[in-house]
């Protein structure tokens, strides 16, 4: 099968210090990728990486089967790659409504964003009572909905979503989770970045753990050992890896 | 006396509306670029000598002369950009020694060009005088160019609210990283920041040229002007800019008539400091939190 998005040895890292170690991973369409780790793992930077926030040293990035290996932020937007912040990067100084018409910038995705913001609303009844409110007075929560809401704005083909559950109460990242478990019944193509092993396994279709910059792990998430994985997760595998 | 508070105010509220267009023009580039424009006041004094150039030279009406001055400020603007961009380095640093030195080259060149002397329009209409309620007194120019100043910064209002460009660039003023998600490119919001800054300019600069005097050195003491209603205004609110500019136009005007013109400057640095040190983040400014 054919992946929608390909990483292949790529390496990053800010400024003198080298986060991801030969990264190589696929996304396949229409799936709900799960990438699980430790923090400082390199998960966030993965996704910073993809979306060319940060250059990528070595290795490439493919989207679609065309090279974009540190291609503009921009442009991989206008290409259906969104990446979905975590709640905190929301513009806190503009109204929820300005927030979702931001994210339909992108000169394709202006003719409908009416439609856009009435889905939005409709996924997300909250921002709609709250549309006319500075996104700063929002609760981390309703936040991370702001975040998600924006993204979608930008009609993705692919979202990357960075630690949705950061710092939310386990009810909202049930509804969280819960949002992004029917994007994918949908047929959307959603990568997921989690440290909350239990709630991502729920939902994912596949498992990548990654650990000290590189896969550790590959497997479908019904496949997975749970102990196994929380082996991995905190490096007590020493024994018998490298 | 009640006439002359009357009288001071009107005349202050009047030049308070292109006191805004000066201060919304570095605001804008102060919040996309984080970089201050201390090269900024030139940029309007140049537009006030394009005015005075084509009146005297091609004999346009200081009014007609804005499409060239928009025209030669809005390029210079974005020359200033071009310096600016190449900055790699400790930009809120360096940009401040770039833009305080350009404003320097600025201000002799136009020494050089037009000479020290000082200069107005000599066309009569904009001179002539209106009279409102048996009380107020003003120049034509001046009612025109503060009815004009506030259609303008209506404009720019809407601009900001209401458009794709106009929330791509408070987008990136708020959040770049998150600006670029949303599939912005911030160096296209940074050109268009000073352009629209250059536009603004010249319509400032014409007003200035049209309803006072202009004199070489008078560019540096516009940029305070517009830095000190910045920071009254607290950044990033439209409204906010007009009303600081109202408030530093009154308080000039009421220094001039009450006391000295002498003490039209210190005046509004005593503005500014009071109001810093009672509201730091300004009179409309919100309060901002990292992260």
């Amino acid at each position: 099968m054919a992946n929608l998005l390909d990483v292949q040895s790529v390496r990053a890292g800010y400024g003198s210090i080298n986060v991801l170690w030969d990264m190589t991973l696929g996304i396949p369409e229409g799936k709900l990728t799960c990438i699980l780790g430790p923090n400082g793992g390199g998960k966030t930077t993965l996704l910073r990486t993809i979306m060319g926030l940060i250059p990528a040293s070595a290795g490439n990035v493919s989207f679609e089967g065309r090279d974009c290996t540190n291609e503009k932020t921009w442009n991989m937007v206008s290409q259906g790659v969104v990446m979905i912040p975590e709640g905190r990067m929301i513009f806190r100084d503009m109204t929820v409504e300005d927030n979702l018409l931001v994210g339909a910038f992108p000169k394709k995705c202006r003719a409908r964003y009416k439609q856009n913001l009435d889905m939005a609303y409709q996924m997300f009844p909250r921002l709609k009572e709250r549309r006319d409110q500075l996104a700063s007075s929002l609760s981390g929560g309703e936040a991370q909905m702001l975040a998600m809401g924006r993204g979608l704005m930008e009609e993705p083909k692919v979202i990357l979503v960075d630690e949705p559950s950061l710092g939310l109460a386990p009810v909202i990242v049930d509804e969280v989770m819960g949002i992004l478990d029917n994007l994918r019944n949908q047929g959307r193509t959603i990568v997921l970045v989690e440290q909350n092993t239990n709630k991502a396994l729920a939902i994912a279709d596949h498992v990548h753990l990654v650990r000290g910059g590189k896969v550790v792990l590959s497997q479908d998430a019904d496949q997975v050992d749970l102990a196994h994985l929380h082996d991995l997760y905190f490096a007590r595998d020493h024994q018998n890896a490298s | 006396m009640f006439e002359l508070f009357a009288q001071s105010a009107f005349s202050g509220v009047l030049a308070g509306a292109y006191y805004a267009l000066i201060a919304l023009g570095l605001a804008l580039v102060f919040g996309t670029m984080r970089v201050i424009n201390l090269a900024h006041g030139e940029l309007v004094l140049l537009a006030a000598y394009v005015a005075y150039s084509a009146e005297n030279k091609l004999h346009l009406d200081p009014l007609a002369s804005l499409p060239l001055a928009v025209a030669v400020v809005g390029l210079t603007s974005i020359a200033v950009y071009g310096l600016l961009s190449r900055i790699k380095k400790d930009r809120e640093l360096n940009s401040l020694i770039l833009t305080f030195g350009l404003g320097v080259i600025m201000t002799n060149a136009i020494l050089m060009i037009w000479s020290a002397d000082i200069h107005s329009t000599s066309v009569p209409w904009h001179h002539d005088a209106i009279i409102l309620a048996d009380l107020l007194f003003a120049m034509n120019s001046e009612v025109f160019f503060g009815v004009a100043g506030l259609v303008v910064v209506a404009g720019l209002w809407w601009w900001l609210e209401k458009t794709w460009y106009g929330r791509a660039l408070r987008a990136v003023a708020s959040n770049r990283d998150a600006a670029k998600l949303m599939g912005i490119n911030p160096q296209f919001t940074e050109i268009l920041s000073f352009a629209v800054a250059g536009l603004l300019a010249s319509v400032a600069g014409i007003a200035i040229y049209s309803a006072k005097v202009i004199q070489p050195s008078l560019g540096h003491h516009l940029t305070v002007k517009a830095f000190i209603i910045t920071v009254l205004a607290g950044m990033g609110s439209v409204p906010g800019v007009l009303l600081g500019g109202m408030l530093l136009g009154i308080v000039e005007n009421l220094t001039v008539t009450l006391a000295s013109s002498a003490l039209q400057e210190l005046a509004g640095m005593v503005l500014f400091l009071v109001v810093l040190l009672v509201m730091p983040s300004g009179l409309f400014g919100r309060v901002r939190r990292r992260g």
